[in-house]
């Protein structure tokens, strides 16, 4: 697909044939699913006027499955999942057994309305980064801020070295960052402990310490490792890593609250799940 | 049991298709992946809804009883990057939709791909090499 400019509008409608949607935009190539000239090789990593890597763009993360599991897994619909995780090096979770069975329990259906990206909440620090929408970085010299296609963002502040205090607490945690080499290493702490880390519910709280190291390896490839430490949570650190690859095309917007379907039908699931229990436990 | 006796079968049961609905979570408790189907027929409407879209089908059964096949996709955006346009799926488009059967008994399925008239088959999934490199 070329770099051409797009002009998107909103999508979606309640009747297709809605005249009002206008989307103009150059055709798109049909023969994308035919074998296409394999692409030049990339270029090296840009260069910001500071010489620090210039991370500016568009790109997608190759998520190997992990919004639906961190460990390898086989899930038909989504397409399973590689595992992402490379310490431990068994790739499994550390969990701890309460933590463990929190998880199995967030698994169930009926308690899909739990996960806060069901309500169209962020998917907090690091889930954006594995859920299977795109990202665009925008970079200067004091800050990279992440823009997440669900409409929301993360700030990484270069030009501070401590944390906000304590007791304020964030769905998106408070992210400082620094340069070391080529590699920007970025804190996050101050989190809120509300996001879940997957669909399937894999867990993080508030008593987290995440570390994230972007590593550009050329002009259209991130590497990305995060480690996670949450004692409250794991009986050790965890890391996992993922390619970070840019991408032609740009944002679109996803108003996910716009006539959401699945809100409404998650809660059923719930509150059918209830009624059963209710009425086997007055037996 | 061949698809279309699945589709006469499931008319004669249900009478109409029921709004049908997904969970943003646990395809596998709505879906069942070993059932697979694939209808032809033509486009009644498409609901541009999230998380995920809903295309609907009209379907004829051997009984010439219509039935109308609702084929859930993944959001707008995700189509787009694959290739779909709103204007290949104007009603009365004829298409074949392929996908997984929903385990409620209704004309309802999780949507593996679609083929459009002039032969294009667009997937509606979940992309597996999704962001790996341009």
């Amino acid at each position: 697909m070329s770099d051409s400019l797009m002009t998107i509008t909103r999508v979606l409608s309640r009747t297709l044939v809605a005249a009002s949607m206008l989307v103009s935009l150059l055709p798109i190539d049909v023969a994308a699913q035919a074998p296409v000239a394999p692409a030049p090789p990339p270029g090296p990593v840009a260069r910001m006027p500071d010489g620090k890597p210039d991370l500016n763009g568009f790109f997608q993360s190759d998520h190997g499955g992990a919004n639906w599991g961190l460990e390898p897994h086989k899930e038909a619909f989504t397409g399973g999942g590689r595992g992402v995780i490379i310490d431990p090096p068994d790739g499994k979770l550390p969990y701890q057994p309460w933590a463990r069975e929190e998880k199995a329990s967030r698994a169930r259906p009926e308690r899909g309305y739990d996960d806060p990206t069901a309500h169209c909440i962020v998917a907090g620090v690091p889930r954006s980064l594995w859920v299977p929408a795109p990202v665009h970085i925008f970079q200067t010299p004091d800050h990279v801020v992440f823009l997440h296609e669900r409409m929301s963002w993360r700030t990484v502040y270069l030009n501070r070295k401590t944390h906000l205090p304590d007791t304020i607490r964030l769905w998106q945690g408070d992210s400082i960052g620094r340069w070391e080499g080529d590699t920007l290493v970025v804190e996050t702490k101050n989190l809120n402990g509300k996001p879940w880390l997957n669909e399937v519910g894999d867990v993080i709280s508030h008593t987290a310490t995440i570390v994230e190291r972007f590593t550009p390896v050329n002009a259209n490839r991130i590497d990305y490792q995060v480690t996670v430490t949450d004692p409250s949570v794991y009986t050790r650190p965890w890391t996992a890593q993922i390619p970070i690859n840019r991408q032609p095309g740009e944002m679109l917007e996803v108003a996910c609250l716009e006539d959401n379907q699945d809100l409404k039908h998650l809660k059923e699931v719930r509150d059918e799940a209830r009624a059963k229990a209710a009425a086997e436990g007055a037996k | 049991m061949t698809l279309k006796t699945c589709c006469v079968t499931a008319a004669l049961i249900l009478g109409i298709a029921a709004p049908a609905v997904v969970a943003h979570h646990s395809f596998s408790a709505e879906f069942d992946i070993t059932k697979t189907v694939k209808v032809t027929g033509k486009v009644s409407s498409v609901r541009w809804s999230n998380p995920h879209a809903w295309i609907y089908i009209d379907v004829p059964g051997e009984d010439g009883k219509v039935v109308n096949w609702a084929f859930e996709t993944a959001t707008a955006n995700a189509l787009f990057r694959r290739g779909w346009r709103k204007d290949d799926l104007l009603p009365g488009t004829a298409v074949t939709a392929e996908g997984w059967l929903a385990r409620n008994g209704t004309p309802t399925a999780n949507t593996s791909a679609i083929t459009l008239p002039d032969g294009r088959r667009l997937f509606a999934g979940s992309a597996p090499n999704e962001g790996t490199t341009r």
